[in-house]
């Protein structure tokens, strides 16, 4: 449904994107991680039309971005990070009027437009202005006027910023909902627990570039039983080093520096708080000190850190 | 219709629904021109402007017919529409004067009659109101007018003032005294009648050329207060490509297909439909005002709205051209005050110096200003030139497209 091939978008030196490829399919979720500043917007922007990319080829529902660019952009819907609502125009005229926006008319648009107020909740303040609404009400407007035209590809850029749990929650419901209709959504989020419960496949993304993609389950596989032990204190670097591999050698440790420098350490660990004291133990007879101590399981935020050294919200 | 025509209408009523909630803004793009326009009208008059009206208090210590003449003489056509005369006496106007509840006072004195009669020396005391700079300037001429003329009335008809005065009210022969007097009066004009009539000096009449009549100054000034309402409105109005680029909608646009030009379209003409009301509604009110025939409304309003929506699309490209949204307010406030104060908003070009106007007719708004003075006090109705329309139609597409450029290029992307 979707695909992208070596996608690159540069700025003059600035590479914001640097050879992307992913497909996303039908009825499925594909989300797109990574930190701020990472190159998903840019990428979703280039898939939308709103950037030209430098290289690469975008294909939507078939359609060549570039070259049939007004059928690729029928095929789409875009849900943007910002409420692109009209916030002193009532919700229906809003739906009305990006429904037109896609072409649709006469009895075809009213009833879609119906339709879509009653998947979003705003069926009885269908006359309402948006800016008497809530926070939440105003993200499922957002989101209605991206599906009003029923589009086979939708695009989702980090639609729950600022948004509160209850409204995440029936966001989240809207997404499912698209997905069992058969549409093909492409989700771009730096919350990981949101790309785990929504989305059956993730590409991660950093700097511009994709350092990991796969299913869920495949990412989880690669960082293994594996837990992340982050510990903050002082470590002379190279003794701090040679101790840890030594105590790996020893007693045969799924043991592994992610990162480290004169102030913190991370690591990843097998069953890792019943290695705790020798841990602690092997890094005092190093010379460090450990003051601060943090112990998470795996999942996709430390499969993040396992890959780039850093946190997803960095 | 087809699907391009479908989403202008859509974007038309999509941008007049929501221009509609900010009813505040489109009160206060009315409401200060017509403060300003009423103001105007109210200091200079439709009819030519207040007369002022002032009072002069006479002593007439003399009471005599002639004294009372001369009293009697400031009430006359006017000069009585002007200055209201009022007796009293010499203290009381003196303390009248000196409160500068008056505009002048005149004192008649006791032996006012018998010196106009014997030719000998009498003083008038005129005192006037140092408050006030007209109406004692009058007053003081008249008063020197009204000597002169009793002078020369005593030189002629000397004798015949006398017998008069010599009249009393119970003498049963006035009838014959009052026909002597008469007849007198007749000889001595008779006499003087070859003199005068025919003039010496041969007169030729030349008749002047036919002026246009004369237009009020508050109709001069009505163009431009119009255009003031339609700048501030277009300049409002154009604001809104910034608040549709903050807001994300400008972006959404962009992810449909082909739809910018009719977007583009549709709010050119959404505020051609706020201006066209604002233009009907100050074009009535001075139509009421100053009774403009009505035949001229239906252009003038044509004129009004083809104008504003040009003025929209270039205040839009300048919104457009500028980095940010406070840039692209400031860039086009400073501009409108200076082109209002040019383009005849503040004064009518009929009121400024010949070199000014010819500037300020070349401002957009001052041309369109100009055509509308053409339209509101010409003759026929529909009296503006094709090729002004064509000027008008230009500068809106040449804004427009400057707008498309903008969208294409980046504005609707960033």
């Amino acid at each position: 449904m979707l695909s992208v091939e070596n996608l690159v978008k540069q700025y003059g030196e600035v590479v914001a994107v640097a050879g992307v490829s992913f497909e996303a399919c039908k009825g499925a979720v594909f989300g797109l991680l990574g930190p701020n500043g990472a190159g998903k917007s840019t990428a979703i922007n280039c898939i939308s039309g709103l950037l030209q990319p430098t290289s690469g080829r975008i294909s939507v529902a078939g359609f060549d971005v570039q070259k049939e660019s007004r059928n690729a952009k029928k095929s789409l819907g875009v849900v943007p990070q910002e409420l692109a609502i009209y916030e002193d125009l009532p919700a229906i005229d809003n739906l009305r009027y990006w429904g037109q926006a896609y072409g649709l008319r006469g009895s075809a648009l009213e009833s879609r437009v119906r339709e879509v107020l009653a998947t979003i909740g705003l069926g009885d303040r269908a006359k309402d202005l948006p800016k008497k609404f809530s926070g939440g009400m105003k993200r499922r407007l957002n989101f209605g006027c991206g599906i009003v035209h029923q589009p086979p590809v939708m695009l989702l850029d980090e639609p729950t910023v600022g948004v509160d749990p209850q409204s995440r929650e029936r966001l989240f419901e809207l997404v499912e909902a698209e997905r069992s209709n058969g549409t093909c959504i492409v989700y771009t989020t730096h919350y990981m627990e949101e790309a785990e419960r929504l989305c059956d496949s993730v590409a991660i993304i950093d700097r511009g570039k994709l350092i990991a993609e796969g299913t869920v389950a495949e990412l989880r596989a690669k960082l293994g039983a594996r837990d992340v032990l982050q510990l903050q204190g002082r470590f002379p670097v190279e003794q701090s080093k040679q101790a840890v591999k030594a105590l790996a050698e020893k007693n045969r440790l799924d043991l592994e520096i992610i990162s480290q420098d004169e102030s913190s350490m991370t690591l990843t660990l097998s069953a890792a708080s019943q290695h705790l004291p020798t841990v602690f133990q092997t890094l005092a007879n190093a010379g460090g000190k450990v003051s601060e101590t943090s112990l998470r399981s795996p999942n996709l935020e430390t499969l993040f850190l396992l890959l780039t050294g850093k946190e997803l919200r960095e | 219709m087809n699907k391009a025509m479908e989403f202008i209408w859509a974007s038309i009523r999509k941008d007049i629904l929501r221009w509609r909630q900010d009813f505040t803004a489109i009160l206060l793009w009315l409401s200060i021109p017509l403060i300003i326009g009423g103001l105007i009208t109210s200091m200079i008059d439709g009819n030519g402007g207040a007369k002022p009206h002032g009072i002069l208090l006479i002593a007439d210590q003399d009471d005599t017919f002639l004294s009372s003449l001369v009293a009697g003489a400031y009430s006359q056509g006017e000069l009585g529409e002007m200055i209201s005369v009022e007796k009293t006496t010499l203290e009381a106007g003196t303390i009248s004067i000196n409160a500068g509840e008056a505009s002048g006072f005149l004192v008649i004195p006791k032996d006012f009659t018998d010196a106009l009669l014997n030719s000998k020396p009498v003083t008038l005391t005129l005192k006037t109101n140092p408050a006030q700079t007209i109406l004692p300037g009058i007053i003081s001429d008249v008063t020197d007018i009204l000597l002169d003329a009793g002078f020369y009335a005593n030189q002629l008809f000397g004798s015949e003032i006398d017998q008069i005065l010599d009249t009393g009210p119970g003498d049963q022969s006035n009838d014959v005294k009052v026909a002597a007097i008469a007849v007198a009066v007749q000889n001595k004009i008779d006499s003087a009648a070859p003199l005068l009539l025919p003039p010496a000096i041969d007169i030729t009449i030349t008749e002047p050329p036919a002026e246009k009549p004369s237009v009020p100054m508050a109709l001069l000034f009505l163009p431009g207060i119009i255009l003031m309402a339609v700048m501030f409105s277009s300049n409002g109005l154009a604001g809104d490509y910034w608040v549709e680029r903050e807001k994300g909608t400008l972006r959404r646009l962009v992810y449909a297909p082909g739809q910018m030009a009719a977007f583009l379209a549709g709010k050119a003409l959404a505020a051609g439909v706020i201006i066209a009301l604002i233009g009907a509604l100050t074009l009535v009110i001075g139509f009421l005002y100053h009774d403009i025939a009505w035949a001229k409304l239906a252009p003038s309003l044509l004129w009004i709205t083809a104008s504003g929506i040009a003025l929209f699309a270039w205040f839009g490209a300048l919104q457009m051209l500028a980095s940010t949204q406070r840039a692209a307010n400031l860039l086009t406030a400073m501009l409108l005050f200076p082109l209002l104060m040019a383009g005849g908003s503040f004064f009518p070009f009929a009121a400024l110096p010949g070199w000014i106007a010819a500037i300020g007719r070349r401002t957009p708004n001052g041309f369109v200003v100009d055509r509308l003075t053409t339209e509101l006090t010409a003759a026929a109705a529909w009296s503006i030139d094709p090729q002004s329309w064509l000027v008008i139609l230009l500068m809106a597409l040449s804004g427009l497209g400057i707008c498309a450029w903008r969208l294409q290029t980046g504005f609707a992307r960033s």
